[in-house]
């Protein structure tokens, strides 16, 4: 029996995975399709990313369920299939996880709003990522992280759907922006106000993703660690999407640039570390050899 | 409650993106008899344009900048009926299509952009997220719009937006149209390159934009 999560990452800094969506279009998801359909339609090719990001040394890996919510399949039209997207989902990282790593059930939000700026209610919310959550449980996930919030309503309810379901640990990470009196969601959440009400609502880690660079990362990890007692995890995007002179889409902060922070995240007091948009395996295994490095010294 | 009280409880209403106080005052202003040009323009206009300022201080989230779009709204939908009865042609800015481009069904900050354009005056025609890019142009052709607004969300999707320039310059519409892109992947650079008219980082920044760009400023 390998060492639960929770345990595990009071050892040593937990390596997390990168980007799915980008691995999953390089390998030929057309355009407009739910990356989730693969779970049964391609299932060996998403289990080849996992499998690329545990060879890269990821201690754990997310699952092809970003957008797997109810809500969110809906708009593809696949909302009844709910819970056996996400079931396929967690089945395939589990069924290529070596012995001793970690399944992360990904759960990004809706992209829908909750009254008064949308039609939604926190119970509706609730409900459609139980129902995902319940699928994700049952194929093996070990955690289920709630990702890439940008309203704290959304993620409290997230939370909340998730514990209605299932007794797995719950992670939280929220997507902020850098201003300059410091870091908010899209709808104003702060850094602290954040985490004091994740915290307070019983989740097991929490952290940011996604919007900031691994530079901007080191300060909103910092304002995070000020925040909470809670393990903190942090994923951040490599830069900004930029356009190459091949006409293709790349991603601003390279590989040497991003890692070359990451030691600067592990220091501001995140004891997750993993990448977003605009990293893959390669980036993973850069920031492998780092932790290596630094636990034989 | 005399002219300058109006229009400053006018102000504050949208700043505050106090839907009910909006409507009431626009009622007031046509009960009074007051200008209704001058109550839009001095009244809820600068409130919007405040609006605009505390969000890009940082002071206003989405959700208030969505609440004072609706206050607006809200007001206008008062005085709308009164003044195309008196005949009064609002300082309206013309007209928009809209909508995420095919293949990407992320709407948040179009919705956003579509209602503050709708808040500032504009017609804005919304077809929704995953719109096949010939709609666009039928739709511009079908009610005479000046302006079309792409979004995308992906890196994969926001191609589509230069298919959509390549489209116009295939059915000799090019001139016809300007061409608005934005969306998280999207850059000045970016509407440089696909020779896009403008890009807009967010919805503050589109609605100064569209007016600049409809002659309204």
């Amino acid at each position: 029996m390998s060492l639960p999560l929770l345990d595990f990452v009071k050892t040593r800094t937990v390596l997390l995975d990168g980007a799915m969506g980008t691995e999953l279009m390089a390998r030929g998801l057309p355009q407009g399709t739910a990356p989730e359909a693969w779970n049964v339609e391609r299932p060996g090719l998403v289990k080849e990313i996992h499998g690329e990001y545990f060879a890269a040394g990821a201690d754990v890996v997310s699952t092809n369920s970003f957008g797997g919510s109810a809500l969110k399949l809906a708009g593809h039209g696949f909302g009844g299939r709910t819970y056996e997207l996400n079931l396929a989902a967690a089945r395939l990282a589990r069924e290529i996880a070596p012995a001793g790593r970690y399944v992360a059930g990904s759960m990004g939000p809706t992209g829908k709003f909750l009254k008064p700026q949308g039609e939604f209610t926190e119970e509706d919310f609730a409900a459609a990522y139980a129902e995902q959550a319940r699928g994700l449980a049952d194929g093996g996930a070990d955690v289920l992280l709630v990702e890439t919030q940008y309203d704290l309503r959304e993620a409290l309810a997230a939370v909340r759907g998730v514990r209605s379901v299932s007794l797995l640990p719950v992670f939280v990470t929220m997507t902020f922006n850098s201003f300059p009196r410091g870091y908010f969601t899209l709808m104003g959440d702060t850094v602290a106000r954040s985490a004091a009400a994740l915290e307070k609502e019983g989740v097991e880690a929490v952290g940011a993703n996604c919007t900031l660079n691994s530079e901007q990362m080191v300060g909103c990890v910092r304002t995070l660690r000020a925040s909470t007692d809670l393990p903190i995890i942090a994923q951040a995007n490599a830069g900004q999407p930029v356009i190459g002179q091949d006409g293709r889409v790349g991603y601003s902060q390279g590989l040497e640039d991003y890692v070359r922070f990451v030691p600067e995240i592990v220091r501001a007091g995140a004891g997750l570390v993993g990448g977003c948009c605009g990293t893959n395996p390669a980036f993973i295994r850069a920031m492998a050899r780092i932790f290596n490095n630094k636990e034989r010294s | 409650m005399n002219r300058d009280e109006l229009l400053r409880s006018m102000n504050e209403a949208i700043v505050a993106g106090n839907k009910a106080a909006a409507a009431a005052l626009g009622a007031e202003a046509v009960r009074s008899g007051a200008d209704l040009l001058e109550v839009i323009e001095k009244g809820y206009v600068p409130g919007l344009q405040r609006v605009g300022e505390l969000w890009e201080q940082g002071e206003y989230f989405l959700p208030e900048l969505i609440s004072s779009a609706e206050a607006m709204k809200a007001a206008m939908a008062v005085l709308k009926p009164e003044l195309d009865r008196k005949n009064i042609e609002a300082r309206g800015g013309g007209k928009v299509v809209i909508g995420t481009v095919e293949g990407d069904i992320h709407d948040i900050g179009k919705n956003l952009v579509a209602s503050m354009l709708q808040a500032g005056g504009f017609e804005v025609y919304d077809l929704g997220a995953d719109v096949k890019l010939e709609r666009f142009i039928e739709k511009a052709e079908a009610v005479g719009a000046g302006i079309i607004c792409l979004s995308a969300l992906l890196t994969t999707t926001m191609t589509n937006q230069k298919r959509l320039i390549g489209l116009l310059r295939e059915k000799g519409l090019r001139d016809k149209y300007k061409v608005l892109v934005g969306g998280a992947p999207a850059s000045h650079k970016w509407a440089d390159e696909i020779g896009a008219d403008g890009y807009a980082e967010n919805a503050v920044a589109a609605v100064k934009l569209v007016r600049a760009m409809s002659g309204v400023d």
